[in-house]
């Protein structure tokens, strides 16, 4: 068997951390969310109910992505596998489990208009704005944005592995700095009509490319940032 | 013509600096494969920094490591023929020893489940228990049944005895030679308690602020140093001309350790002078030869790091 | 058996130890003698160590080899070892103990009476055993 997959078996060793704590998120946030809304009085429930309570699962993966190489990488090591080794059988496992979840919040977006939210008239996982999209479009941002709070997690702990505290320092006061030339830029040129002009263009599919991007950059940095890391 | 198999481990002109230090200093060193050979040296003197970089863990700053001939660094097939368990391993904080143990057996080829369940047993590892709550002992415990059970061609065991008390550290031993008898393969042992595995060495390595200061047959060192004790003068007399490693005196009465090989000629020679010649046990040997070479006038590594 | 020390390589002490259990008679000649990993378990020693040891009584004659089984005690050991052990008798035993007595001043007739009292005691002993 290919080492790569054997690296994604081992994460799953203990199955909680990447399936069994999402699902009970998942399962355990909907179902406050729609006992919230069952408690709320008559007055209260006119019109849509929204929740964001459908992010909780995403912020756990960002939590994961820090997880997964603390917890794992150090070890992995004394299993004789390569930083590449790991570092792919480690992704793979994990852009599996968010295509999985992807498609689930896809899924539950046709279930939730078909119920007429839920009987609620909730939205929580068909969110207006996405859910006016195609299939496709609707599952690949879910993705990219599980992706993305995953990889910021597993970079931050590559980084910190590394070089330690004074690393994830410096990362942070760098990534702080480049937004707010970007943002002194804007301004100087009194640029943020445009700007508000391009976000409000920007469709789902947009911003999933460019999420898709900094993910891809994000998985870059981690890479070369793990090939010379030592525990 | 057959080309002569590549050294299992290879080292050469190793070189590590951290900030402060030379963590290694231009080692170099040719191991063989399927012998036993004990890494020695004080704490802090290069052991771990070595063999991080001998299993692809850590880099060098300069020089080189061959695994049966090829670089270890990021490359699987070398790796999978390795096992080296830290001392300070980490393990996946949720794990417990049982899961450590299955992930093992994905990753190494030979690994034998038998020996690690008779391991367990031996050592009354709890393997319900979070590895994190484990004692010392019981954390060293988890490394040695995986080094040991994972058979692989190359096992290194930094310090495996942390923790472990003499009656677990005995096991230890005796299933390593068991098992090594019957599935011969390279292991490198680093220790400081030299005495407890001496006999179990067919080589020994000794390594002081980073460099190798002994690189030798076990065999060979055995009777390759003698106490020489007696009358401070005729002691004296005696050891004219060869390499001393220690003094020891007590009023008129010297206590000599020399480095060399005693003939017939020369024991009778000693016992007509009256001095007593006892044989030197290769921790005091280790110990003395350390010493000696921090007090001597160092070569030119200690002229550069001078300058 | 005895221990392992730390005086001599260990291979020819291995070597030493077998010579005095055939010398001794509790490994006769013509029976198996243990396997180079049984005496490595034994002593505690590398099993390479203890096939050193052995070889060299292989070479030496005093065992051989069975293929597929084992090693030996060959025929003739015991006599061979005897009279190796008797010619260094003399360099091993009776130089040192001439050595002590002269420091010690005991003549040539006492020594000679002492050795005597020795033997006659050590085999009225023997008998009893």
């Amino acid at each position: 068997m290919n080492r790569v997959v054997k690296v994604a078996r081992m994460q799953l060793i203990n199955k909680w951390s990447f399936l069994g704590i999402p699902m009970v998120i998942l399962v355990a946030s909907t179902l406050m969310t729609f006992a919230i809304w069952a408690l709320l009085p008559a007055s209260a429930r006119e019109g849509t109910l929204y929740s964001g309570s459908g992010q909780a699962v995403m912020w756990y993966f960002l939590a994961l992505g820090i997880q997964s190489l603390t917890f794992t990488f150090p070890f992995s090591q004394a299993m004789s596998v390569s930083r590449r080794t790991f570092y792919l059988g480690t992704l793979g496992l994990f852009a599996t489990i968010a295509m999985g979840y992807a498609i689930l919040y896809y899924l539950l977006g046709l279930v939730e208009k078909a119920t007429g939210g839920w009987g609620f008239n909730g939205q929580l996982f068909a969110l207006g704005w996405i859910a006016g999209n195609n299939a496709a479009i609707q599952i690949l941002f879910y993705f990219v944005a599980m992706v993305l709070l995953f990889m910021i997690g597993f970079w931050a702990a590559t980084v910190y592995m590394r070089w330690k505290a004074t690393g994830l320092l410096i990362a942070g006061i760098g990534f702080a700095v480049v937004l707010l030339g970007l943002v002194a830029l804007a301004t100087l040129n009194d640029a943020w009509p445009q700007v508000g002009a391009w976000f409000a263009a920007m469709q789902v599919l947009g911003l999933s490319i460019v999420l898709g991007g900094l993910c891809v950059l994000l998985a870059g940095g981690s890479y070369l940032t793990l090939r010379r890391a030592t525990t | 013509m057959e080309a002569t198999p590549a050294p299992a481990i290879e080292v050469r002109n190793l070189t590590k600096t951290y900030r402060e230090a030379n963590a290694l200093d231009s080692v170099s060193l040719s191991l063989e494969a399927n012998r036993i050979y004990g890494l020695l040296g004080r704490n802090g003197a290069g052991k771990t920094t070595l063999m991080s970089i001998l299993s692809g863990q850590g880099f060098p700053t300069g020089g080189q490591v061959l695994i049966h001939g090829k670089d270890p660094y990021e490359n699987d097939g070398t790796l999978a023929r390795i096992c080296f368990i830290r001392e300070s391993q980490r393990y996946p904080d949720d794990f417990n020893a049982r899961q450590a143990f299955r992930a093992a057996a994905l990753f190494f080829a030979n690994w034998d489940q038998e020996l690690a369940e008779r391991l367990i047993e031996d050592f009354a590892l709890p393997t319900k228990r979070r590895i994190k709550k484990l004692s010392r002992g019981q954390l060293s415990a988890v490394g040695v049944i995986i080094g040991m059970a994972a058979r692989a061609e190359i096992t290194v065991f930094d310090e495996p005895y942390l923790g472990l008390d003499a009656v677990a550290r005995q096991i230890f031993y005796d299933r390593l030679v068991e098992d090594y008898s019957l599935h011969p393969r390279t292991i490198v042992l680093s220790s400081h308690l030299i005495d407890e595995i001496a006999n179990l060495l067919e080589h020994v390595v000794v390594i002081d602020k980073g460099r190798i200061i002994l690189d030798e047959d076990a065999d060979s060192l055995r009777g390759s140093a003698f106490a020489v004790t007696g009358n401070q003068e005729k002691v004296a007399a005696f050891i004219e001309g060869r390499r001393v490693l220690h003094r020891d005196s007590l009023g008129s009465l010297a206590s000599v350790t020399i480095q060399a090989r005693l003939g017939a000629t020369e024991r009778a020679m000693a016992a007509e002078l009256g001095l007593e010649i006892s044989p030197v046990p290769l921790q005091q040997l280790v110990v003395r030869t350390t010493m000696a070479a921090q007090t001597e006038p160092r070569g030119d590594h200690y002229q550069e790091a001078l300058k | 058996m005895g221990a392992i020390d730390d005086s001599r390589p260990i291979f020819i002490q291995i070597a030493e130890l077998v010579e005095s259990e055939i010398v001794a008679g509790t490994m006769a000649e013509e029976t198996q003698v243990p396997s180079t990993n049984e005496f490595a378990a034994y002593y505690r020693i590398n099993p390479a160590t203890a096939a050193k040891g052995v070889n060299l009584l292989v070479e030496r004659g005093i065992l051989y080899k069975k293929r597929g089984i084992g090693m030996f005690v060959a025929t003739g050991a015991r006599d061979q070892l005897l009279g190796k052990r008797r010619s260094a008798f003399a360099a091993q035993y009776i130089q040192p103990l001439a050595r002590e007595a002269r420091k010690l001043g005991i003549d040539a007739e006492t020594l000679a009476s002492m050795v005597r009292q020795s033997l006659a005691a050590d085999a009225a002993e023997g008998s009893v055993r």
